[in-house]
C-alpha cells in the first residue's frame, strides 16, 4: 500500500481502552479540571478521549463479578442513587471444596473471600452505565476505534494511531478504506486490560519490567445461566477449589447469582500449567458436570458465553506504569488483586490516580518521564499497594501445587503478609512441559468428555453464544511469525497446544500428510489474549482487528 | 439537491433473542442495536448523490430516544441534520402508521430525493417506503440495486431487481422515492472527525401533536398476537412389514389424516 497522510486530531489526554479504569480515570479528570476551571484556575477546554476496541463501551467487558465498591464510592460517593446497575448486594457467601463427585462446604469463609458489603455486578452492564456519565462530564468516546500503535517523539510518548479500517484480505485498501488517525495527546493512558498490546509495546521499548517478575495469567471461562426458577437468591456467591483440575493446576470456580434468574458461572484456570494438553474450556465443561453444580443448572439454559485472561502476577510482576507521555492502569499495570479475583476496585482507583496524576502535569505543563513519576508514587502511597503487597506471594506459592499454595497462603494471612518473604514465579509459557516430559510420550489424548448440548458446550457453541463476529474480508489479527514449527516441531513436541488452550476454536491444524497446516479461524475470537501468553514458541502475536469486530457481551 | 433518508434502528442481526415474559415482543433488555442494513446502504447512496450535486443530506428515524445512537452515526458519516420522531405514541406503529408519520415530517421539506431501505430486518413489512410514496404523491421504485442521476440531477435512472435474475431499468423525474437493496454500494465508515463533528449538527426531535397526528391516526390496523419460536414438530414413522403390508398401512394412513 502506498504511503499516506494520515490525519492528526490533537487531544489532551487519550485513554485507551474503555474499561473500568479509562473510564473511571477520564471521569475523574474531566470533573478535576471542572472544579478547577469553576474556581478560578486556567486549564480551559481539556479534550479527553477514549479509544475502545469493541462495537459499544461494555461489549467487551467481562468480568465475574463481585465488586468491591470501595474504588467506584471514591469517584462516584452516591452511585447507587444515580442508577449503578448492581445485580443484588452479596448474601450468602460461601467457598466449598469440591472432590469428584461430593463438595466440602468451608465452616467459615475465609476473611479473603468473605464478600459482605460487595455487590454482584456485571461489568458489560456496569460500563454500559458508566459511558454516559463521562460523556455527560465532556468526554468524548469513540467505540470502534482500536489503539493500533503508540506515537514517539524520541522516547516521549505524544500519541496514539488507531486502525486503520477497509482493508481486504490480501492487505489491499476496499472502496471504503478509512486509513487510522493520529490522535497526539500530552498524556496517554493505557487501559487495555491484560496484556495490552501498546502495554506489551511499549515495556519492551521503554524496558519497563526490568526489575519486575514476569507477569503470570489465569484464563476465566464463563457463560451466564437463565435457571427457571428461584432456586438461589440474588447475591448468592459461591467460589470453590479442586474439582475438575489436578492438584498442580492454579485455578477455582464461582458462581454468582445475579438478577432475573442469571447466574454467571465460571472457572478460573491458569495459564502456567506444566501441561501441555490443558484446555481450559474443556476444564470448565468438566466443572460443570459435578453433580452439585449440575443439579443447580439442571432445567436452567446457557445464555452467554466469554473468555478472558486474568492477571495473577500481582504485586511483584508490576511494571513501571509510567514513562514519558504515558501512564498504565488497571490490568495492564498487574494492579489485580489475584487472591480475591479482584481487580475493578484497583482498576478504578489506579485510573483516578492517573487522572490526579495528569492533572497536577496539565498545570505545570510537564509530561516528561519525572512529571509522570507522580503517578507511580501515587499508586505507591495508595491502598491499591498496601492490598497487593499483603497478597504478594499469592500465586507464586502455587506453583508447588495447590496444597503448598493453600497452606503458604495460610501463613502468609496469619502473619498479615509477612512471611514468606519474595518467592519466585515463572512466565508461563516457560514451564509448559513437552509431551514426552510430562507424559513420557507423544500420543496422548487427555479428554474424554463427550459435550451433551445442553449442561455441556463445545467451543464452537459457545462462541456463537459470545456474539464474537469479525468482518472477514480483513487481514488476520493473529499473527503467527513462523507457521513451519506448527506442522512439524510444535506437533512433536507440544502437540499443537494453540488448538486447544484457545477457548473458541480459532486455531485448527487442518489437511494430513504434506498439506498439514495451521488454519486460523480469527471471526471466532473473543480477544482473550491467552494465545499471545501460553504459546510455548512465543510466536503468536495479538494484534487488534478492524474496530468493532470481536465479542458482544450484553451482561458478562 | 436535497435527500432525506429513512433510518430505522434495529436489533443487531446476530443476537441472540429472546421472547419476553408476555410474548408480545422479543427481550429488547438483551439485545444491541445498529441501523437497518438496507438503510446504511440507502444513507450510502444519499451521501454520494450529494458528492455528485450538492446539497443537504437529511435523516429521518422514527424511534426511541435511544435511536439517537443510530442518528448520530449517520451524522457522523456526512448527514448534515437529522429529523428524529419520538414520542411514546409512536411506540408499536403498523407500517400505515408509520408511513404517515414519516411523511408528516418529511412532506415540509420537499426533497428532491427520498430514500428508504427495501425493508426492516426486525419487523420485514417492506411496505413503509411505498406507502409514503403514496401518500406524498411521489413516484416510487422499489428494490433498486443500481442508481444513476441525470447531470442536472433531474432525472433518475434505477436497476430494479425482479424475481428470477431479472432486472428492469427505468427511469423517472425527481422528487422521487426510492427504496434501496443491500449490496447496491459499499458503505463508509463513520471517521473519528465526523463523530466528533456529527456533535454540532442539528437533530430536530418531533412528537407526534408537532406533526398534528392524534392517537387516533396512529392506531395500528394490525397488532401482534403472539410471539414464539418455531416449533420442530417433524416425525417420521417407519412402516414395517413387506410391500403390500406397507402399502395398505399407508393409504389406511393418510385417508385417516384426511389427506385423501
Ligand atoms: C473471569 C473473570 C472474573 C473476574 N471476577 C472479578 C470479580 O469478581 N471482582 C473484581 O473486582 N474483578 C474481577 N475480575 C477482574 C476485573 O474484571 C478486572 O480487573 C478489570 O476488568 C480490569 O479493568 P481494566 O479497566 O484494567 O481492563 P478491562 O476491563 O480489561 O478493559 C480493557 C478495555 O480495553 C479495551 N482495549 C484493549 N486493548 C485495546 C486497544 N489496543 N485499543 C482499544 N481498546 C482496547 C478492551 O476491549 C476493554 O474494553 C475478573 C476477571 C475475569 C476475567
Ligand atoms: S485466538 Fe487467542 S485471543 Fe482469540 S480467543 Fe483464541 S486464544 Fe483468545
Amino acid at each position: 500500500m502506498p504511503p499516506l497522510e494520515r490525519e492528526e486530531l490533537p487531544f489532551d489526554v487519550v485513554f485507551v481502552g474503555a474499561g473500568p479504569a479509562s473510564l473511571a480515570g477520564a471521569l475523574h479528570l474531566a470533573n478535576l479540571v471542572k472544579l478547577h476551571n469553576s474556581s478560578g484556575g486556567n486549564l480551559g477546554e481539556i479534550e479527553i478521549a477514549v479509544i475502545e476496541k469493541g462495537a459499544e463501551v461494555g461489549a467487551h467487558g467481562l468480568s465475574g463479578a463481585v465488586m468491591d465498591p470501595k474504588g467506584l464510592a471514591e469517584l462516584m460517593p452516591d452511585f447507587l442513587e444515580r442508577g449503578c446497575p448492581v445485580e443484588a448486594p452479596v448474601g450468602k457467601d460461601a467457598v466449598m471444596y469440591l472432590t469428584g463427585s461430593a463438595k466440602f462446604t468451608l465452616p467459615i469463609t475465609p476473611p479473603p473471600l468473605d464478600n459482605h458489603g460487595y455487590y454482584v455486578v456485571s461489568l458489560s452492564k456496569l460500563l454500559r452505565w458508566m459511558a454516559p456519565i463521562c460523556e455527560e462530564a465532556g468526554v468524548n468516546i469513540f467505540p470502534e476505534f482500536p489503539g493500533q500503535s503508540l506515537l514517539y517523539d524520541g522516547d516521549q510518548v505524544v500519541g496514539v494511531r488507531t486502525g486503520d479500517k477497509g482493508i481486504d484480505k490480501h492487505g489491499q485498501p476496499k472502496e471504503n478504506f478509512e486509513p487510522g488517525v493520529d490522535l497526539l495527546a500530552k498524556v496517554v493512558v493505557l487501559g487495555e486490560g491484560p496484556r495490552g498490546t501498546l502495554t506489551k509495546e511499549l515495556t519492551a521499548r521503554m524496558n519497563l519490567d526490568r526489575r519486575s517478575d514476569p507477569q503470570v495469567y489465569a484464563l476465566g471461562v464463563k457463560e451466564i445461566w437463565e435457571l427457571p426458577d428461584d432456586r438461589l437468591e440474588a447475591g448468592t456467591v459461591f467460589h470453590t477449589l479442586g474439582f475438575p483440575h489436578s492438584g498442580e493446576v492454579f485455578g477455582g470456580g464461582f458462581l454468582y447469582m445475579m438478577k432475573d434468574r442469571l447466574l454467571d458461572i465460571g472457572l478460573v484456570t491458569g495459564l502456567d500449567c506444566l501441561d501441555p494438553q490443558i484446555d481450559p474450556h474443556h476444564e470448565f465443561q468438566r466443572f460443570k458436570t459435578h453433580p452439585w453444580i449440575a443439579g443447580l443448572l439442571d432445567g436452567g439454559k446457557m445464555i452467554s458465553y466469554g473468555a478472558k485472561a486474568i492477571p495473577e502476577g500481582g504485586y511483584y510482576s508490576i511494571p513501571r506504569l509510567h514513562s514519558g507521555g504515558v501512564l498504565i492502569v488497571g490490568d495492564s499495570g498487574s494492579l489485580l488483586n489475584g487472591q480475591r479475583l479482584k481487580g475493578l476496585h484497583t482498576a478504578m482507583k489506579s485510573g483516578m490516580l492517573a487522572a490526579e496524576a495528569i492533572f497536577d502535569a496539565l498545570v505545570a505543563d510537564d509530561y516528561s518521564s519525572d512529571a509522570m513519576l507522580r503517578y507511580s508514587q501515587k499508586v505507591k502511597a495508595s491502598w491499591i499497594d498496601k492490598e497487593l503487597y499483603e497478597v504478594r506471594n499469592f500465586h507464586q506459592a502455587f506453583e508447588k501445587g495447590r496444597m503448598a499454595g493453600l497452606v503458604t497462603n495460610g501463613i502468609s494471612f496469619m502473619t498479615k503478609g509477612i512471611f514468606p518473604k519474595r518467592l519466585p514465579i515463572h512466565a508461563g509459557h516457560t514451564r509448559m512441559r513437552t509431551l514426552k516430559e510430562y507424559y513420557g510420550k507423544t500420543d496422548v489424548q487427555k479428554y474424554d468428555l463427550k459435550f451433551d448440548g445442553k449442561l455441556t458446550f463445545d467451543k464452537v457453541t459457545d462462541v456463537y453464544h459470545s456474539g464474537a463476529a469479525h468482518d472477514e474480508d480483513q487481514p488476520c489479527h493473529l499473527k503467527v511469525v513462523d507457521t513451519s514449527i506448527c506442522v512439524d516441531r510444535c506437533t512433536e513436541e507440544f502437540g499443537n497446544p494453540c488448538e486447544r488452550f484457545c477457548p473458541a476454536a480459532v486455531y485448527e491444524m487442518v489437511g494430513s500428510g504434506g498439506d498439514r497446516r495451521l488454519q486460523i479461524n480469527f471471526s471466532n475470537c473473543v480477544h482473550c489474549k491467552t494465545c499471545d501468553i501460553m504459546d510455548p514458541y512465543q510466536i503468536i502475536n495479538w494484534t487488534p482487528p478492524e474496530g468493532g469486530g470481536g465479542p458482544n457481551y450484553k451482561r458478562m | 439537491m436535497k435527500i432525506v433518508v429513512c433510518i430505522k434502528q434495529v436489533p443487531r442481526r446476530d443476537d441472540l433473542l429472546r421472547i419476553n415474559a408476555d410474548k408480545s415482543w422479543i427481550d429488547e433488555s438483551s439485545l444491541s442495536f445498529e441501523a437497518n442494513e438496507s438503510d446504511a446502504y440507502a444513507l450510502e447512496e444519499a451521501l454520494r448523490l450529494k458528492e455528485k450535486h450538492g446539497g443537504e443530506v437529511i435523516v429521518a428515524t422514527l424511534g426511541p430516544s435511544d435511536a439517537s445512537k443510530t442518528i448520530k452515526e449517520g451524522l457522523a458519516k456526512g448527514a448534515d441534520r437529522a429529523i428524529h420522531l419520538c414520542d411514546s405514541t409512536f411506540e408499536k406503529l403498523d407500517a400505515v402508521a408509520t408511513a404517515k408519520s414519516l411523511a408528516a415530517a418529511i412532506g415540509p421539506e420537499a426533497p428532491d430525493v427520498i430514500f428508504t431501505g427495501l425493508q426492516s430486518d426486525d419487523l420485514g413489512y417492506g411496505q413503509t417506503g411505498v406507502l409514503m410514496a403514496e401518500m406524498l404523491d411521489l413516484p416510487h421504485a422499489s428494490i433498486v440495486i443500481a442508481l444513476e442521476t441525470s447531470e442536472d440531477g433531474k432525472t433518475l435512472r434505477v436497476k430494479r431487481e425482479l424475481e428470477n435474475g431479472w432486472f428492469q431499468w427505468i427511469s423517472m423525474a425527481t422528487p422521487a422515492l426510492v427504496t434501496i437493496q443491500s449490496g447496491i454500494n459499499k458503505p463508509r465508515y463513520a471517521s473519528l472527525k465526523g463523530i466528533m463533528g456529527a456533535k454540532k449538527k442539528p437533530v430536530d426531535v418531533r412528537t407526534a401533536s408537532d406533526l398534528g397526528l392524534n392517537a387516533d391516526a396512529l392506531t395500528p390496523r394490525e397488532a401482534i398476537g403472539s410471539l414464539y419460536l418455531p416449533v420442530r414438530e417433524k416425525q417420521t414413522e417407519m412402516l414395517e412389514g413387506d410391500a403390500e403390508t406397507v402399502a395398505a398401512a399407508l393409504v389406511a394412513r393418510l385417508r385417516g389424516n384426511g389427506v385423501i
